[in-house]
């Protein structure tokens, strides 16, 4: 690397490429920096998604990769009629479909009501932040526990206040609202971060100019505090929106995508085919179809979201 | 306690006469409200915490009245029990934390010099191709790709990075390189003056050298946040990791949870100390460096 870095510095150093000119020194330096990520990303980054794109018209197996087979289009015509994957397909859309908003509006709230002067303003923020402190695993692992139909804290507490008890995470019908709800309470608090953020970075001169011209609270929080947070929010909503679409840590600790395959979501449907069942080949199909709806949804709120600003 | 802050906000209100009723009985409501919320998102926490400090017989013992909430004793010393049993209990524990530590440090270092290097180039050093791979980069941040985590696998199957004593390269490998911190540390460098480069240039410094001497000192920021960032994306990976390592001795904290909690017979009080254990260094690098999260995810939005 030293070798390419020499401090020669002669005048007229250049060289064309494709019709426009490069400073040699600069431009051997530059390739030699971007080498290392370059190798690693093509390795990393780029050669699964042709691989995977390969694999998704053959029959590949986990255990006899060397012996693959062109099948044509037979896993896409397979995943349209598998009904566990349109389970698992329903089971992500449901959880996208409750936990983005319900999300959306405690982080969004929260961060309202902590932007004003408040009493213990950073007591409140650290005690909202504390989940989020928990890694996922560590938030599965904990919550599984506290569940327990018989020895865990929430059906005790749920006793005592008269309730009967419920079987949460072994219920088909609560475990996808139980993974909902604890999927909000673990990541509200980092969401409440970036819109405090973005609340704080609203030039205050535009709420005195506003109060001069007589506005009310009211009329200043719709025309000043929500067009100006306008591109913090699109960029949480897309972010959390692709995250939620990506939900697998959740199923994959407590339920293991039951009972009865009622969490099992489109992550984790892809990483079993491919892992457990070893149908490398389906795998990377159903992975193929789910990035093209994802990146579709995406790419669509994307340019929704730019043509408001 | 509510009471008392409640009054004490009312008199200090009524202090400044400018402040209508309507005001007071508004942000009452809402503190009233985040204590209510407060304690729906502090709870869990809490009551993880301590009982990681009681013993399971204590816990179970407690669990139906309020007193789950508070420390089954007093006495400092008998707060450890489990932490001890811990260690004691599952030989691999400690050196789980030890493989937590060093993959994250080392994924921290090369993460910082391979994508730092890389924005570094891409914002300042044009060579052929360079801006069809800033394209590339900014188009593989935009797209959301679904779980490379299978082919991945075949790919590291491919390489022989899976053999025994290979696994742990190649688990480490691929989480190196991130489309998304070389766009970071791109934009960051493209906002830095130029002069300091060229001043050094002048006086005879080659790229190197300017890189480390010069450019790093003024990127410090940037720095801390891909590194911490880098830390906790490390710190708590969990699929990838548990595909990787079948075998106890080399898995990472969170992985080795899942063997505490399955554990027969399982004691409840170990798990929590296990729980809580594993959350110390996560929580200790959020409380000192939030202001890098937050400048981190701010600029990230910029786009």
């Amino acid at each position: 690397m030293k070798n390419n870095a020499l401090p020669v510095r002669a005048k007229g150093m250049y060289f064309r490429f494709l019709g426009r000119s490069f400073k040699k020194h600069d431009a051997i330096v530059g390739a030699v920096f971007v080498l290392p990520a370059f190798v690693l990303g093509c390795i990393f980054v780029v050669a699964p998604m042709l691989v995977s794109l390969a694999y998704s018209v053959t029959d590949a197996n986990l255990l006899a990769l060397n012996n693959v087979h062109f099948n044509g289009f037979v896993n896409f015509a397979e995943a349209f009629g598998d009904t566990y994957l349109w389970n698992a397909f329903l089971n992500t859309l449901e959880f996208v479909v409750k936990v983005v908003p319900l999300q959306l509006c405690a982080s969004l709230g929260l961060a309202l009501i902590l932007n004003t002067k408040i009493r213990c303003n950073t007591f409140f923020r650290w005690a909202f932040f504390c989940p989020v402190m928990l890694s996922l695993a560590v938030t599965s692992f904990l919550w599984m526990n506290l569940l327990n139909e018989q020895e865990g804290l929430i059906n005790a507490i749920l006793e005592n206040l008269g309730f009967s008890r419920q079987p949460f995470l072994e219920s088909p019908k609560q475990a996808m609202n139980v993974i909902v709800f604890i999927s909000a309470w673990q990541g509200a608090g980092y969401q409440m971060l970036i819109f405090l953020s973005g609340l704080k970075n609203i030039p205050p001169e535009i709420y005195e100019a506003a109060a001069i011209d007589g506005a009310n609270p009211v009329q200043k929080f719709f025309f000043i505090t929500i067009p100006n947070i306008l591109p913090t929010f699109s960029f949480v909503l897309i972010t959390m929106l692709i995250g939620a679409f990506r939900l697998i840590v959740q199923p994959m600790v407590m339920t293991g995508g039951g009972p009865v395959d009622s969490t099992m979501t489109m992550s984790y449907y892809i990483y079993t085919q491919g892992i457990t069942f070893r149908n490398v080949g389906y795998s990377s199909a159903i992975a193929l179809l789910y990035t093209f709806f994802m990146a579709a949804i995406a790419l669509t709120l994307r340019k929704l979201m730019d043509v408001k600003d | 306690m509510e009471n008392t802050l409640l009054t004490a906000e009312t008199a200090e209100k009524k202090r400044k006469k400018a402040i209508s009723p309507l005001h007071v009985v508004l942000k009452t409501l809402a503190v009233l409200f985040l204590a209510v919320l407060c304690v729906l998102f502090l709870f869990p926490v809490w009551w993880m915490v301590i009982s990681s400090f009681k013993t399971e017989d204590m816990i179970y013992a407690q669990m139906d009245s309020w007193q789950t909430f508070l420390p089954g004793t007093w006495n400092v010393a008998d707060w450890f029990v489990s932490y001890q049993k811990l260690f004691s209990s599952f030989e691999y524990f400690g050196q789980s934390i030890l493989n937590s530590i060093v993959y994250c440090s080392v994924t921290i270092a090369a993460v910082l010099l391979i994508n730092s290097f890389a924005g570094y180039a891409l914002a300042r050093l044009e060579f052929p191709g360079s801006r069809t791979l800033t394209t590339v980069i900014i188009l593989l941040i935009i797209v959301p790709v679904e779980t490379s985590i299978v082919p991945q696998y075949v790919i590291l199957s491919k390489l022989g990075l899976l053999s025994t004593d290979l696994r742990v390269v190649g688990y480490l490998l691929p989480g190196f390189v991130s489309a998304f911190y070389i766009f970071m540390f791109r934009q960051f460098y493209l906002g830095m003056p130029k002069e300091l480069e060229e001043a050094a240039e002048i006086d005879g410094a080659n790229k190197l050298v300017t890189y480390f001497a010069i450019i790093m000192p003024l990127a410090k920021a940037i720095f801390a946040t891909v590194a911490i960032f880098t830390f906790m994306g490390a710190w708590n990976e969990y699929v990838f990791a548990q595909l990787m390592f079948p075998n106890p001795k080399n898995q990472p904290l969170q992985v080795f949870l899942q063997l505490v909690n399955t554990y027969n017979p399982k004691d409840l009080a170990v798990v929590m100390a296990a729980l809580t254990f594993s959350t110390i260094p996560i929580a200790i690098v959020y409380i000192f460096c939030q202001r890098y999260i937050v400048e981190g995810v701010s600029f990230s939005g910029l786009k």
